[in-house]
């Protein structure tokens, strides 16, 4: 790592007051920075260390209108955990956060941190090959070369995947996320937390620089709703997913009102699948059902030469997480 | 808002350490101003920081990129936990911070200022074991070793937050932990063996 200096915040203003530096990051539990740091990928002047904020940045709670209120700072461990997410509703998130990399890895993590993680691909992780994320290089390796890993859905000129395993069940269940910027609070659907144009050109997230995301909230969930969320990995542990699929739906008189249908780790977004979504509206669930929501969340893919089994691994996932959700 | 939040950074051990920097190292470029004008900055120098390490308080000279594992085994000599990935991704480092495991490769040894440490160095006092340990030879835990500072480590906190933890709940507990050399069944025996009051 090369030198930094660290900033010890007493309170958010501070901590924003640093971040609008130049040449300064904000680091949370710095699973992913630190690791980003290592291999010089990152090596900023000036870090400023999150976690003196807990106090007020960390913690789940129910508001009165029936929200939850997720700090920034919460760990995932205290996510899986609370007792505030032991709801049918709101199942999705605790799976998602349980299944996450290592029950270590997990004590630390925070919740913003692992939804702004960088993108696992090996080429841009590794200071050995300048692609095309960034501006690095000229073209992207990982189309033509190893992507095994990569994307096959949504890509544009960069295929790499969106890693974070709470993403798609936040989206799933309507969450909005806040952020401090320049001493403005702002309140946005998750969405828009990710680029509209997910190019190798844009950040993974629209984040301006020195701006703080201080909470997550989950809307209240309507009666009957049921999430759940699937993923598949090539180990039961230490693993990011291949793919992921996070389902909200509200159940009644044994139809399905209401659905929400979002895919993780297969494309370089989180990505809602809208029309897999309508299609299971008004219906009674059914393996048929599942099959055919399954084929529409892929419709469009666009597998690359060493990822096609992403499709039929994927399909089987959402099946899985709708089977999950509805049981 | 001066009370750190738990378990994460102590004031008080901040400028504490800060305060021994400024008179014991050279080349410090940390800050620690009297007044609350402003946030704390350390670094990018060497300075020292005060780490609370099995129940004792230790000095010990970091730059901020340290890692808590590095402070532990080249500042401090507690080479129990090991280097063997630097990345979070094998569990060979593992210790407790305040309580909860973590991958010390993975943790700022900064971070871990103000919260109580505990490494495999205090499951031994001379030739007297803790009966973990004990058990671990006794079940025959282990074959090359190198996992086998963290499998305890893990072991520990599952025995202290569970009692008598299940087979999932140690297969949850360890699922952080790789071990080549395939113990984790005799781990497991020796967690057992631990709760069932073994190896005292
Ligand atoms: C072995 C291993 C396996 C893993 N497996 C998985 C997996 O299966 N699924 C998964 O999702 N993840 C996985 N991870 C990644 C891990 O979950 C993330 O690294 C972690 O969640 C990051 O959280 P953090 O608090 O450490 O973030 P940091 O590393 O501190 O920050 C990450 C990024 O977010 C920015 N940031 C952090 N907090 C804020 C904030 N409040 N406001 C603005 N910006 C902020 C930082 O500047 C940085 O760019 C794995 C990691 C390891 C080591
Ligand atoms: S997928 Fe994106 S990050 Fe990976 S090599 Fe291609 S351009 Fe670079
Ligand atoms: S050395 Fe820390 S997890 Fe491998
Ligand atoms: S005993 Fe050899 S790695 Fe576990």
């Amino acid at each position: 790592m090369k030198p930094f200096s660290y900033v010890v915040p007493k309170d958010l203003a501070e901590a924003a007051a640093a971040a609008a530096q130049p040449d300064t990051v904000l680091k949370g539990a710095g699973v992913d920075l630190v690791d980003r740091m290592k291999e010089r990928l990152q090596t900023p002047a000036q870090v400023v260390n999150l976690l003196p904020l807990r106090r007020e940045l960390a913690g789940v709670a129910r508001t009165a209108d029936g929200a939850v209120h997720i700090g920034a700072l919460t760990t995932l461990t205290e996510l899986e955990q609370h007792a505030e997410l032991q709801d049918p509703a709101l199942q999705a998130l605790r799976q998602s956060a349980g299944m996450t990399a290592t029950p270590h890895v997990r004590n630390r993590a925070t919740v913003a941190g692992n939804i702004l993680q960088f993108t696992r691909c090996w080429y841009v992780r590794s200071e050995a090959f300048h692609c095309l994320h960034g501006g690095r290089g000229p073209t992207c390796l990982a189309v033509t070369g190893e992507n095994r890993y990569h994307a096959v859905l949504g890509w544009l000129d960069c295929v790499r995947v969106h890693p974070s395993n709470l993403a798609p069940p936040l989206l799933a269940l309507g969450a909005e996320y806040t952020t401090t910027l320049a001493g403005k609070e702002r309140r946005r659907a998750l969405a828009e937390l990710f680029p509209a144009e997910p190019r190798a050109q844009n950040p993974e997230h629209t984040l301006l620089p020195g701006e703080i995301v201080t909470a997550l909230h989950v809307p209240k969930q309507p009666a009957g709703a049921r999430s759940a969320y699937c993923e598949s990995r090539e180990k039961q542990t230490f693993d990011w997913a291949t793919t992921a699929c996070a389902v909200r739906v509200v159940l009644q008189g044994g139809k399905i009102a209401a659905a929400d249908l979002v895919l993780g780790a297969v494309g370089p977004n989180p990505l809602p699948r809208p029309k897999a979504a309508a299609a299971l509206v008004g219906e009674a669930p059914s393996a048929a059902l599942f099959q055919k929501a399954a084929e529409l969340a892929f419709a469009g893919a666009n597998p690359l030469a060493h990822n096609d089994y992403k499709l039929t691994v994927g399909k089987a996932i959402v099946r899985q997480a709708l089977d999950e959700a509805t049981r | 808002m001066t009370v750190p939040p738990d378990p994460g950074v102590s004031r008080r051990s901040f400028l504490k350490g800060s305060a021994v920097a400024g008179v014991a190292t050279t080349g410090i470029a940390a800050v620690a101003p009297a007044a609350p004008a402003g946030p704390t900055t350390f670094g990018p120098g060497e300075h020292e920081i005060a780490l609370q390490i099995n129940g004792k308080e230790r000095q010990v000279k970091v730059e901020t990129r340290t890692t808590l594992l590095d402070a532990l085994r080249d500042g401090l000599d507690l080479t129990g936990a090991k280097k063997v990935c630097d990345r979070g991704a094998c569990g060979g480092c593992t210790v407790l911070v305040d309580g909860a495991t973590v991958t010390s490769c993975m943790t700022l040894a900064m971070d871990a200022v103000g919260a109580e440490i505990t490494t495999i160095e205090s499951l031994s006092d001379g030739d007297a074991v803790h009966p973990l340990v004990q058990n671990f030879v006794h079940c025959d835990a282990m074959q090359c070793g190198f996992c086998t500072p963290g499998m305890v480590m893990s072991s520990l906190s599952c025995l202290q937050r569970r009692g008598k933890p299940t087979v999932a709940q140690m297969q949850q507990d360890l699922s952080g932990n790789l071990c080549r050399c395939g113990t984790y069944g005799r781990v497991m025996q020796a967690i057992q063996r631990t709760a069932q009051g073994g190896g005292k």
